[in-house]
């Protein structure tokens, strides 16, 4: 017999186990503290919105809020303007398709920060590009530790635009051809194929890529850290120093719950836009 | 010439441009020649020379960090793959109420930022005295490499015939025996697939392994974290770095390629969100 029901327990035990020990409680007590409930380090203890109002009235942190959700929104855009054509692209046939394939997929496993390292060699002062344009007498405005943070979109953007590539080939790939040759057949141009057929079909793929490079974004630490300008910084570079160099755990715990509930939002507001999306689509494409 | 052509050309001269060249200017760092240098308006160095290496192959602490990194990251795998079957069998075979729950949760980790959960768990690691061991790194990161062992395993163990199982226990086969000679070694493609996925993002971490074990444990990321955010940036030395830690994980990583069947398991599970 396939072990039943009582033997699920001690099945999922070791893995959702450690998950909950090691992931679930601590993410639970981090949302305790912030309302100073278990803070580590001090004695005054008790409900308190201290460090939320800590959080929105101190101006370093207000704007780091808003340039964390700045980097996440611009670099995941970017990304998206990159991999949807890409996967429309890496449905066809072409010579080297295979190889491709794989190779596209590399910076899935560059570490952050060689992808940080990549673009300091790049877009630096003194680096590649400038090198490049040099005799042509065209000047490269500061791309690294600049206020835009060009230099920190880039890096995220190179990791991201794979990653969002291969979750929406894969909804891409499971949409019939017959679907897209029949709306050829029936006049429509490739374009209105493009945006009628295949966005529409693949819009959980692209949905689920979307949200995920989205939150990874939001919290990321060692590409702004490295290529970011001084002020402002993002949410989690106020995280790491609020932590460790001042012992502020509830505030910590305030930005980091501020982070988690903006994720939240953005999967509940867009999970809400695609599914209305896919109804105004729906009626036509079936 | 044909369409599907240009299309070839156009994508390859992309991956070129974004991916090859990069790499290629980064390794030309390595190869500096120290008295000459590499400076602008130059778009290669001038002289090249293998100082940097056998300098940094003669330095004790870097060869102490790659072991670090490796001794990690293979305990992290070991540990994933140990803690992961259970799991990954009982949400592959046995049907129960909340398992769409239990599925979701233990994806989780993989969409809450690395830095969020590393000071979560910081915390409490500094105040159970973990912090700055390897232990503590290693339970840290394992927290991101056990939903891929689960996700991709889940999918191996999806694939066994439940007759197979059904017939060895009903032939007398003990629970034990049954997943040792035939979960085991039926699932097999899956472990050496999530092992790879996990040896590899165990390998890359940063942020979590960071706020756990930085400055007393260094693994090659930190290493190089630690070079490129100096005041002043040795670009030969962070290219050494990088080099030492990109090429174990890309053969890994086309290792893993070629070992996982079902390319999209992880996509797919991703997908599922």
């Amino acid at each position: 017999m396939i072990p039943g029901k009582l033997a699920l327990p001690f099945l999922l035990l070791p893995g959702v186990g450690f998950l909950v020990v090691f992931f679930g409680t601590p993410l639970v007590l981090a949302v305790f503290s912030s309302f100073g409930i278990g803070v580590i380090g001090t004695n005054a203890s008790g409900l308190t919105l201290a460090h939320y109002t800590e959080l929105v009235t101190t101006r370093a942190y207000r704007d780091g809020l808003w340039f964390s959700i700045y980097l996440a929104v611009v670099s995941t855009l970017v990304s998206l303007a990159i991999s949807m054509p890409l996967a429309v692209a890496l449905r066809g046939e072409f010579p080297g398709k295979r190889l491709f394939q794989m190779l596209y997929k590399m910076p899935l496993v560059v570490p952050t920060v060689v992808a940080a390292f990549f673009v300091m060699l790049f877009l630096d002062r003194g680096g590649m590009v400038s090198r490049v344009l040099l005799p042509w007498g065209i000047e490269v405005p500061r791309m690294v530790r600049d206020p835009w943070a060009i230099g920190v979109i880039t890096a995220m953007t190179w990791k991201a635009a794979p990653f969002m590539t291969l979750i929406i080939a894969g909804a891409v790939a499971s949409i019939p051809d017959d679907l897209r040759h029949a709306a050829r057949t029936l006049g429509a141009s490739p374009a209105t194929v493009f945006l009628r057929v295949d966005v529409p079909l693949a819009l959980p793929g692209i949905t689920a890529a979307t949200l995920l490079t989205f939150i990874g974004s939001l919290g990321a630490f060692a590409i702004p850290n490295l290529l970011g300008p001084i002020y402002p910084q993002p949410l989690a570079i106020h995280m790491y120093t609020n932590a460790f160099e001042q012992n502020k755990w509830g505030l910590v715990a305030a930005m980091g719950t501020i982070l988690s509930l903006t994720a939240c939002l953005v999967l509940i507001v867009y999970y809400r836009a695609t599914r209305s999306m896919r109804d105004a689509f729906g009626g036509e494409v079936r | 010439m044909r369409a599907d052509r240009w299309l070839s050309i156009g994508l390859y001269l992309a991956l070129a441009l974004l991916l090859l060249l990069p790499m290629a200017i980064g390794f030309l760092w390595s190869l500096v020649d120290p008295r000459v240098g590499w400076f602008a308006p130059d778009l290669y160095p001038k002289s090249v020379s293998l100082f940097h290496w056998t300098r940094a192959l003669a330095d004790r602490g870097l060869v102490e960090t790659i072991f670090t990194s490796v001794f990690i990251s293979v305990i992290v795998t070991a540990l994933s793959a140990i803690l992961a079957l259970p799991t990954a069998y009982a949400l592959a075979k046995v049907p129960f109420r909340g398992k769409r729950f239990v599925e979701l949760f233990v994806l989780a980790p993989l969409i809450v930022p690395g830095l969020i959960v590393g000071v979560g768990v910081g915390v409490l690691f500094l105040r159970a005295g973990l912090a700055y061991s390897i232990l503590g790194v290693v339970l840290v990161q394992t927290i991101g490499t056990l939903p891929f062992m689960i996700r991709v395993l889940a999918s191996a163990l999806e694939a066994i015939p439940n007759d197979l199982i059904h017939a060895a226990r009903t032939l007398g086969a003990s629970p034990a025996t049954v997943a040792w000679y035939i979960v085991v070694p039926l699932a097999w493609p899956g472990f050496v697939a999530g092992g790879l996925l996990s040896f590899i993002s165990s390998f890359e971490e940063f942020e979590k392994t960071f706020i756990v074990g930085s400055p007393v444990i260094q693994t090659l990321t930190i290493k190089l974290w630690g070079t490129l955010g100096g005041q002043v940036i040795i670009f030969p030395n962070a290219s050494i770095v990088t080099f030492i830690l990109l090429v174990p994980v890309l053969v890994v990583f086309f290792l893993a390629e070629r070992a996982m069947r079902n390319e999209r398991a992880l996509a797919a599970g991703m997908g599922k969100l």
